[in-house]
């Protein structure tokens, strides 16, 4: 049986109203997703979540390191500390693409699980055909929001502790 | 009343405990809980009134602790914070005995849908 590729499931349109939403209810009601690409500084932190089911693949959410820290902060409003340690940005990076991925995951056929979010180096994206991806503008900052298909080898292997941090 | 909020992510612990204040439940205690397992020992140390859970947690899951809870005789009233809204979900949640299903990204809103008939 030939899974469905991730561009007959859903589109660009669908990504960015559910990262929309994302932005608007947890980093800020005024915070917009402007649908421009930027080119993404060399030193990057991605977060993702595996879905697996019919469609297997990753929802992965890249940034700048500066732009993840933002993120935290806006997250974490007057709880955010003077200094923020990896973890916290692991935590927020990771559970916005939680969210994400927990409703890019409601729009695909199942029944399929979403794992626990991970972060680091982002899980190698296969083809463009098996790849739907949003490019937008955080506060004039370049963020892309990747979801992809998966690398067979890495997701069966096991889908919530692939090549990342487990949170 | 004392309010359980159980997430593996400290971040979206406090954006919890921000929302429920920012829907008009500030004067609660908040006692917080990082995975399934850890919500499962407080309920039974400090008896919380309500218990507001992810889902997808390590070491012991949302629903799991819910299982758990109902196994061991606990009525405590139980909620669903979590990025899965599925139907499929809400019924696994429904029947586990839990009030509601609320998914995430919420507003205060939304906490107030489903808290108003729950919190006094």
């Amino acid at each position: 049986m030939t899974s469905p590729a991730i561009t007959e499931l859903l589109d660009e349109a669908i990504v960015q109203e559910i990262a929309d939403q994302a932005w608007t209810a947890l980093v800020g009601e005024d915070e917009v997703l402007v649908p421009l690409p930027g080119e993404l500084p060399a030193d990057t932190l991605s977060a993702w979540v595996a879905v697996v089911g019919p469609w297997t693949g990753s929802v992965v959410l890249t940034c700048g390191r500066e732009t993840a820290e933002q993120l935290t902060r806006a997250l974490l409003r007057e709880h955010a500390p003077a200094v923020l340690d990896d973890e916290d940005v692991a935590d927020a990076l990771g559970e916005l693409a939680n969210v994400v991925g927990g409703n890019v995951k409601a729009v695909l056929p199942g029944p399929s699980a979403l794992g626990l979010p991970e972060v680091g180096v982002a899980p190698r994206a296969v083809a463009s055909a098996d790849t739907c991806r949003v490019d937008a503008l955080w506060r004039g900052q370049p963020l892309t929001i990747s979801v992809q298909g998966a690398v067979l080898d890495a997701v069966n292997a096991d889908p919530s502790y692939g090549n990342g941090v487990p949170l | 009343m004392k309010i359980l909020v159980a997430d593996d992510s400290r971040v979206m612990r406090q954006i919890v405990i921000r929302t429920l204040r920012q829907a008009g439940y500030d004067d609660h205690d908040i006692v917080e809980a990082e995975d399934g397992r850890d919500a499962y020992d407080k309920v039974q140390a400090e008896s919380p009134d309500l218990v507001l859970s992810d889902w997808n947690m390590p070491n012991m899951t949302g629903l799991e602790c819910l299982q758990a809870l109902r196994s061991a005789g606990s009525g405590v009233p139980f909620g669903f914070v979590t990025s899965e809204g599925s139907p499929e979900m809400r019924e696994k949640a429904a029947d586990a005995g839990a009030l509601f299903l609320i998914a995430k990204p919420f507003t205060a809103d939304t906490f107030s849908e489903h808290l108003d008939g729950v919190i006094a």
